[in-house]
């Protein structure tokens, strides 16, 4: 029976079988409208098709201004303190008009940060979030520099906070991608 | 003429089967391994240092960055160190979470060794059909705490939030698919002959020689030793939770692949029970406003995926951070036992001996 | 079988001769850089991946649209697997443009000279093989020179053309390791010496599974055994043909040096062996040969153990009516699928086993595949001395 079994490689077979059947399963029917459920393949053809973020990504660290356009940072620091990166950097000043502290510079070295959204929870005026980009990557560094002032205004740049803050049934129930 | 020279090479760092920057210095006569050293420390940061300089809040995101495959057992070993050492009562919602996305990620750990060491055998299918479910676990990690690796998933004291709508329904379909994929692993490597030539009998190390070198993990209980801390000392939910501790007696690669393979299995079930038996209540405990610690000092194990993961704590009064802090890796541990493994044997057995041991040169540098 | 006819003169011979290999070199240099494409979409399909799906290049000009239309064909089932063809001609550029590196400890001259020692003699078996066993057809008339002659079906119909392909596939292996040795590195000399051990313990259960079709025909030519062996068979004669297939298809392996048996490369071990300090086209022939190699092992195997260019295997054409019509003759088209079908199993393959130990492979080719290709030749012996 052993000698058999050596000599008739079942164990092989069964093998070849299985990704064959994968082969042949993904030949016949792959195709771009796969349900990930079915198995079709795995991959996600991405910056064709948009991939799908849960509610709570953490992405890039941005600041928020409220219904009038203000900065809603009122500047207690807790932020910078909290960070175990020291990434922020928050210059306190005064601005015409406002009765409360106004960030004359907000600096966020995203080179060094690591996403784990502590100074999002130490804000008390909910002024930051981290939204759901994640295609960070730039040629140079000084792209990383991010900020309130001058050059430096992409603390604002438009990004689909709104599923963030929506985290809707439907949204936690939908396929994967 | 016939001079007898022996073949120094460097495996790695850099090398496609030493799972990061391992250096293996190897003295080969022919494919015969005479001699075998690891080199380490290409990866060191200083993350216990890093730590006593950090608040014990802070702290966390450094543990995520040593076995970055098993974050949140880091996670988990971090905060149930602090807690111990702070005295803090973590609810029992908690525990239950921490325990079900604990077992998550030693499933996505042993599916990533899996997947690695198949592929550093030769066997590139499995890898990409392991990574397949390893997605979707990291994807229930995105939905729990929006990162995928590196997930700080724990506070001191419970969690951050609670969890997401639909988390349930995602982790159940999760579990309703996975046991079905561990025997398409099984279809392709269990009864291969290849397979088995490659993994019975190499890389031995005996019961006695793992407990004389502190190897800990699935590798202890290829060799007959039923230490699993999660029945030897219970934390987060275990206590409440059924199952079985897998052990074989062959103590070589493949019986650590057996075991591996059934701890995925035992870990589909605890998830099962978490999910079902999950509590109402709150998930997070009362604390102060800032953590200070006594004097005191606490050693915490956990059983990460690859083995007793440990933290050592010292705290002094009124301090916001660590006075001392250090780390006893599994995979620092265990990769002691290469030599010992691989000595004598030939130079394919040392990939599979690295593959075996499972470590994470994250956490062997710190 | 037919011979070049004798009427014909010295010149249109040679040029005959000349449009043939031209022919079957053109073929390989397509069907090899289609098997790196077809490499990794089968092993990409396999492991519920896409492969390659597009080229480079932007969204605009000859590379956007192509990249659009492959988008495209994205959306339909099989279709869709052909997405990213034009790889294949990426690869050859890049191979052909790349940089090409020599170490500077390496011997000049041995290094240059290996990858041309593994491409040749994988190239010149083709001129034994017999692609079809007689004339595909005519010239027409007012082609100059060799107008109205017929064409055959292989490039020469050398009389011992087996015993000539396998003398070409043992010399390959010293381009292996005069490459390995040249490279003055660590890891060919490692990978080179797996090679040499290896091919030298596989040729011995290869050649002995290539005698089974030899004592059933009693004959070394291509096209004769190829069309001895799938119409003029005992019924007995499945057995050795079975299992000889068996045996020659998994010593092939070992000889072309792929997977379980791909020792000399095995990239988790050895970097990626014998050719690691090898750059550009010259890392590009030792690749060809490679690819080239599993071609004549695929297109030996199928000739003789598959049927060659008729419909059924293993002898068992002879069950054929005249009455199937087309399916009762023998057509290109019915060797060249089961060649295809045979690269198929090669990729197959190589996404599903591991790989071998170095000893291990020793131990399955001299204790393995020796006794049984000894077992079966004698079984075919026995077979002939029914028949």
């Amino acid at each position: 029976m052993s000698l058999l079994k050596t000599l008739i490689p079942f164990d092989i077979a069964k093998g070849l079988a299985l990704t064959g059947r994968y082969f042949g399963r993904n030949f016949f029917s792959a195709n771009r409208k796969k349900v990930r459920a079915n198995l079709k393949h795995i991959t996600v053809e991405y910056p064709e098709v948009p991939i799908h973020l849960a509610p709570r990504y953490r992405g890039r660290l941005q600041m928020l201004r409220d219904e009038q356009g203000e900065i809603k940072c009122i500047c207690c620091l807790a932020c910078e303190r909290i960070c175990p990166t020291q990434v922020i950097t928050i210059e306190k000043g005064r601005k015409e008009g406002r009765k409360l502290p106004y960030p004359v510079r907000y600096t966020f070295e995203m080179e060094r940060c690591i996403f784990c959204e502590f100074c999002v929870e130490a804000c008390g005026y909910d002024s930051i979030v981290l939204n759901h980009q994640f295609e960070l990557a730039t040629y140079n560094r000084e792209d990383f520099a991010h900020g309130t002032e001058g050059e430096f205004q992409n603390m604002f740049k438009p990004t689909p906070v709104g599923t963030f803050s929506v985290a809707g049934e439907d949204d936690a129930n939908a396929p994967h991608y | 003429m016939f001079k007898n020279e022996e073949l120094e090479i460097n495996l790695g760092p850099q090398h496609p089967s030493t799972h990061g920057v391992l250096r293996v210095k190897l003295r080969l006569d022919g494919e015969t391994v005479k001699h075998c050293y690891p080199v380490i420390g290409y990866l060191h940061r200083g993350v216990e240092k890093i730590c006593e300089n950090k608040t014990f809040f802070q702290g966390q995101v450094w543990t995520d960055r040593m076995d970055y495959v098993a974050a949140v057992s880091n996670n988990l070993g971090w905060a149930e160190a602090v807690e111990k050492l702070l005295g803090i009562t973590v609810p029992r919602r908690a525990r239950y979470i921490r325990t079900l996305l604990t077992e998550l990620n030693r499933i996505s750990s042993h599916l990533l060794w899996l997947g690695t060491h198949a592929m550093d055998i030769g066997a590139m299918t499995v890898f990409l059909y392991a990574f397949r479910e390893r997605e979707e676990i990291l994807d229930i990690f995105e939905a729990f705490c929006g990162a995928r690796l590196t997930t700080t998933a724990f506070r001191i004291g419970g969690l951050r939030d609670d969890l997401p709508p639909g988390f349930e329904a995602k982790v159940r379909a999760f579990l309703d698919r996975f046991l079905p994929c561990i025997d398409e692993y099984e279809d392709l490597l269990t009864e291969n002959r290849i397979w088995k030539k490659r993994t019975i009998g190499v890389a031995p190390l005996s019961a006695e020689d793992c407990i004389a070198m502190g190897v800990t993990g699935p590798v202890l209980r290829a060799a007959g030793v039923a230490y699993d801390i999660r029945k030897a000392f219970p934390y987060a939910a275990y206590d409440e939770m059924q199952f079985d501790v897998p052990t074989r007696m062959e103590a070589d690669t493949y019986a650590r692949y057996q075991v591996r393979l059934e701890e995925m299995r035992q870990s589909h079930r605890i998830v099962q029970q978490c999910i079902d038996g999950l509590p109402e209540g709150a998930v997070m405990a009362k604390l102060p406003k800032i953590l200070k610690s006594d004097v005191g000092e606490v050693y915490h194990a956990i059983e990460a995926p690859k083995g007793e993961l440990g933290y050592y704590l010292v705290g002094e009064k009124g301090g916001a951070n660590p006075y001392r802090f250090h780390v006893r890796g599994p995979s620092f541990v265990n990769l002691q036992a290469l030599p010992m493994m691989t000595e004598g044997k030939l130079l394919a057995d040392v990939i599979a001996a690295i593959g075996t041991l499972d470590v994470v040169l994250g956490e062997v540098d710190r | 079988m037919q011979m070049t006819p004798a009427s014909m003169t010295i010149v249109q011979t040679l040029v005959m001769a000349l449009i043939q290999i031209v022919a079957v070199l053109a073929f390989i240099f397509v069907l090899v850089p289609m098997l790196t494409f077809a490499e990794r979409k089968v092993i990409g399909y396999v492991q519920v991946r896409l492969g390659a799906t597009r080229i480079a290049g932007g969204r605009t000009g000859l590379t956007g649209a192509i990249n659009r239309f492959m988008w495209w064909m994205g959306y339909f089932p099989v279709l869709s697997f052909f997405r990213g063809l034009p790889t294949f001609m990426a690869d050859g550029l890049k191979l052909v443009t790349k940089e090409d590196i020599m170490p500077a400890k390496a011997d000049k001259f041995v290094y240059w000279l290996a990858p041309i020692i593994c491409m040749v003699p994988a190239f010149a078996a083709f001129a034994a093989v017999a692609f079809f066993p007689g004339v595909l057809g005519h010239f027409p008339a007012w082609v100059p020179v060799v107008g109205g002659l017929p064409v055959t079906g292989y490039i020469s119909n050398i009389n011992v053309g087996l015993l000539y392909i396998l003398g070409l596939a043992s010399v390959g292996v010293y381009g292996i390791v005069l490459g390995a040795w040249a490279s003055n590195s660590k890891y060919p000399l490692l990978g080179g010496l797996r090679s040499a051990a290896q091919v030298i313990s596989y040729e011995v259960p290869l050649t002995l599974s290539l005698l089974v079709p030899v004592l059933l025909t009693g004959s070394l030519n291509f096209s004769t055994m190829s069309v001895d062996l799938a119409t003029k068979m005992h019924p007995l004669a499945i057995v050795p043909l079975f299992i000889g297939f068996f045996a020659y298809t998994t010593c092939g392996f070992a000889e072309t040096n792929r997977v379980p048996f791909d020792l000399a490369e095995a990239e988790s071990e050895l970097v990626s062996g014998f050719h690691t300090e090898y750059t550009g086209m010259k890392f590009g022939w030792f690749f060809l040969s490679e690819y080239t190699n599993m071609i004549v092992v695929s297109a030996l195997s199928s000739a003789f153990f598959l049927g060659g260019h008729y419909l059924l295997p293993f002898g068992l054409q002879n069950f054929v009516p005249a009455s199937w019509g087309w399916f009762a003759q023998p057509h290109l088209i019915f060797f060249l699928g089961k060649v295809g079908f045979l690269l198929f199993v090669f990729l197959w393959v190589r996404a599903t086993l591991p790989r071998y130990r170095y000893d291990q492979l020793m131990n399955v080719g001299w204790k393995y595949f020796i006794p049984l290709t000894l077992v079966n030749l004698f079984i075919a012996g026995v077979v002939r001395f029914i028949a």
